[in-house]
């Protein structure tokens, strides 16, 4: 009986087997891009499909040095007050009409327009005027002295014939009818939340792969499953409990890849007891991070704001030391006492606090149970909250009612934390304050020189982990996984597909 | 003999009433329901402005544009407003700019298509199996109902359809031959994906078995009445009379469901990844789009308030007692 139910199905399936078409490149995302128009990106999703259908004007190479994208050539003023760009004559829009230097004065002006609500606005916020001096040569002004202004005109480039007027709308046709340089133009936004995406066949490098499929998955687990069974041939992100099956599979080539993130568990410092450096410090040596980060995967932990990798990171700095001694030392120090309990107290009052996170953040829930269970220990109550990403914004970036959090801060290639720890940073939800650290960031965001500004912002690597108004944790190795039939695969560590042009398909 | 006496006709003006009287209940629950919506993402931490904006100033900006800024009063009237023309908005954050209506439009069909079959099937299962049991105190059937109710069905078909991936995968894929079009079911649109998702709907929780059983105990009721009894006495076959007075019983119960079908295909489009309405409520809930939400509320409410409201009108129709006959 079985085996004649085995057979049937068997039959059921072949019976019902289609011959396939030629094979697109199909990649999952957790949700479908809500807006595709640069001008309003709010997610990596929708930056990963800028990344498809834009170019900006300069972009990185493989070696992640700054490059001319759709520019000749880029002629700065001796006294870094602007900028003289000269675009490439065989760069085409979607619809087959050239580039101009119109629509870069466009592009910008769009973006700084108050009316238009750009979320890209702080992207160009530097440059005072933008002006076409004829078809091909754009002239930007600085607000100040810009040292290697190229590294900031990453922004993407959309059509002024496109639009009527600066003022762009978020309701605009474009969003879903898009027109880029890149090397792939919208074909079809599909029913079931996938989007296709056709070679541009006018890309002046060329373009391996004819097509492009995102594919809406929410649920990550099955996402590794589909690229086993096939239906895939690209993940972002592959989740760390996935890796060991993936890598058995002839068929997936994993891809290891250094993202600018790092994770942290902040301290909300205008609340006691977490006003007290000393109480943050002691928090900080009475957790392992080696512990936390063991189940959720492998990577290199911290002692500062900024990965290992960075030019920025001090080295001569180490992460605290897991050590429970100095630990109550300190909180001797700042009147707490451990009660027959076990339990840290101050005046009657337990040290007790709410850790939150956010629910999209992968993996956390193992980190917030460890950290809990790890600080129980140490006689230190910690209460959990889960939040969405509505409740996130409103509660920790608005309010700043929280006690401690954790998170992860994700960077471009400028890796600027002045928003995170600069006392007027609109990142800096936990109240930080250092007049030298302040004093610090300003040096490094008006250097002219990089020596000077890679020294400051050693530094300033040095004095947060001294002030510890967070524990920095780590940075997470990355694997994308992709079929052994994507050929040339080099990947961008933060928008991915940069380099998506080069792939070939076998 | 109660069954035997001629209900009382009513005059036309008391009649007009009571069909009237269901209207008046429609209107008053698509407002309330409205309302409660409203007034749930009014309270709930977070708005649209901010999932979208990275800093204060593009969220008070966005705030006003999408006058998010009023009171919750304030924001119902406005969309009542704009809804009752016709208007239900943009969406905000969901896909920004596109039409309420246009994105509705495009997914109510499978959700109304899986909610339909799902509730057609229950019931005319549930009805059927009814006729077989009632009267019948060990009968297997009611037994085998009662356990499909038990297991995890979501988690149970959740699995299955795993379980059917991997071997297809098997059969085809493996062999170097061309996977079926369902091949993997999560992921791709095809009747087959369908036809499991209508089936845990209809009989997976606790509907199959309630509606059964109310179905059972009516049947039982009408088969112990006096006029089945006159007609199993002339020889006559008691199914159509027991059918005929089963109606208003099933009219209700359909009308009851549809609004726990409805809540159930939230849940059965997440697992199966069919992108329905429930789907875009889901998402559109978790990014605060509050016209996207208002509209899917309008549209379920006035889904399940026009069922009960035909539910009414044909109960009416069908029973003269519910029309104040005696």
């Amino acid at each position: 009986m079985r085996s004649i139910l085995r057979w049937s199905l068997t039959a059921a399936i072949l019976g019902t087997a289609l011959p396939t078409a030629a094979n697109p490149l199909r990649y999952a995302e957790d949700q479908a891009p809500g807006i595709i128009n640069p001008l309003f990106t709010t997610t990596m999703v929708e930056a990963r499909v800028n990344e498809l259908l834009f170019d900006g004007l300069y972009t990185d190479n493989q070696d992640l040095a700054t490059t001319p994208a759709v520019i000749e050539n880029g002629q700065v003023d001796p006294d870094g007050m602007g900028m003289i760009l000269t675009l490439r004559s065989d760069v085409f829009w979607h619809d087959g009409t050239p580039i101009q230097a119109d629509d870069v004065v466009f592009s910008i002006e769009s973006m700084q327009n108050d009316a238009t609500l750009s979320t890209e606005a702080g992207r160009v916020e530097w440059i005072s005027n933008a002006v076409a001096l004829d078809e091909r040569n754009v002239r930007l002004e600085f607000k100040s002295p810009t040292f290697h202004p190229q590294d900031k005109l990453f922004f993407k480039l959309i059509p002024k014939a496109q639009f009527s007027s600066t003022t762009v709308s978020r309701t605009h046709p474009f969003r879903t009818q898009p027109i880029g340089t890149g090397p792939y133009r919208l074909e079809s936004y599909n029913d079931d939340n996938s989007v296709t995406f056709r070679a541009n066949s006018d890309y002046r490098d060329g373009v391996g792969i004819g097509e492009l499929v995102l594919r809406e998955v929410a649920d990550k687990s099955y996402q590794a499953k589909l690229i086993q069974y096939e239906s895939l041939e690209a993940l972002v992100r592959v989740m760390p409990q996935d890796l060991a099956e993936l890598s058995k599979s002839r068929k997936i080539e994993l891809y290891p890849y250094q993202t600018n993130s790092w994770w942290f568990m902040g301290f909300n410092q205008q609340k006691a007891p977490f006003d007290d450096p000393r109480v943050r410090q002691a928090l900080s040596q009475m957790v392992d991070v080696e512990n936390l980060l063991a189940p959720i995967g492998t990577g290199e932990i911290l002692s500062g704001p900024y990965v290992k990798s960075s030019p920025f990171y001090n080295h001569d700095v180490a992460p605290w030391s897991n050590d429970g001694y100095a630990a109550a030392t300190l909180l001797e120090e700042a009147g707490f006492l451990r009660g027959d309990d076990g339990m840290w107290a101050k005046d009657g009052e337990p040290l007790s606090f709410t850790l939150t996170f956010h629910q999209n953040l992968e993996t956390s829930q193992k980190v917030v149970i460890n950290l809990q269970s790890q600080l129980r220990r140490e006689g230190v109550e910690v209460l959990t909250e889960a939040l969405d990403e509505a409740e996130w914004k409103a509660r920790i970036w608005r309010q700043r009612n929280f006690d401690t959090l954790l998170s992860q801060w994700s960077f471009d290639r400028n890796e600027d934390v002045y928003a995170q720890f600069h006392s007027r940073g609109e990142r800096n939800f936990s109240g930080y304050s250092n007049p030298r650290v302040d004093e610090l960031l300003d040096q490094a965001r008006t250097a002219s020189d990089p020596y000077d500004k890679k020294a400051a912002l050693r530094q300033v690597h040095a004095l947060v982990r001294e002030d510890a108004p967070m524990i920095f944790l780590w940075t997470l190795d990355s694997y994308a996984a992709l079929s052994t039939q994507i050929r040339n695969v080099l990947i961008h560590p933060f928008y991915f597909f940069t380099y998506v042009g080069e792939w070939q398909m076998q | 003999m109660a069954d035997a006496v001629a209900p009382k006709a009513q005059p036309s003006w008391k009649v007009a009433l009571l069909l009237l009287q269901p209207l008046a209940s429609f209107v008053a629950t698509m407002a309330g329901a409205l309302f409660f919506v409203s007034a749930l993402l009014f309270f709930s931490p977070g708005n649209a402005a901010d999932v979208v904006a990275q800093d204060e100033q593009l969220r008070q900006a966005l705030v006003e544009e999408w006058g998010l800024d009023g009171s919750v009063f304030q924001q119902y009237g406005a969309y009542l407003t704009r809804a009752l023309g016709g208007d239900f908005g943009v969406s905000l954050t969901y896909r920004p700019g596109t039409s309420v209506a246009e994105l509705m439009a495009a997914k109510a069909p499978d959700t109304l298509f899986l909610v339909l079959t799902a509730l057609f099937l229950s019931v005319t299962v549930g009805t059927l199996v009814a006729f077989w049991s009632a009267g019948r105190p060990n009968s297997l059937s009611r037994t085998a109902i009662q356990w499909l109710s038990v297991p995890p069905v979501f988690l149970v078909a959740y699995l299955g359809m795993v379980g059917l991936d991997a071997w297809a995968y098997g059969s085809t894929v493996e062999k170097g031959l061309t996977p079926p079009p369902w091949f993997p079911l999560l992921m791709e649109t095809s009747p087959v994906k369908t036809a499991l998702a209508v089936t845990v709907l209809a009989f997976a929780s606790s509907a199959l078995t309630e509606i059964h059983g109310t179905a059972e105990r009516e049947i039982r009721r009408i088969r112990n009445s006096g006029y089945v009894d006159a007609a199993r006495a002339r020889g006559a076959p008691t199914w159509p009379h027991t059918l005929s007075n089963l109606l208003p019983a099933l009219t209700t119960l359909v009308s009851n469901r549809a609004a726990f079908f409805l809540g159930g295909a939230i849940v059965v489009e997440k697992v199966f990844g069919i992108h329905g309405l429930g789907d875009v409520l889901w998402e559109a809930c978790r990014k605060r789009d509050f016209p996207l939400v208002l509209g899917i509320t309008l549209l379920s409410a006035g889904f399940v308030c026009g069922i009960r409201l035909l539910a009414d009108w044909v109960r009416l129709a069908l029973d003269p007692r519910q029309r104040g006959g005696t």
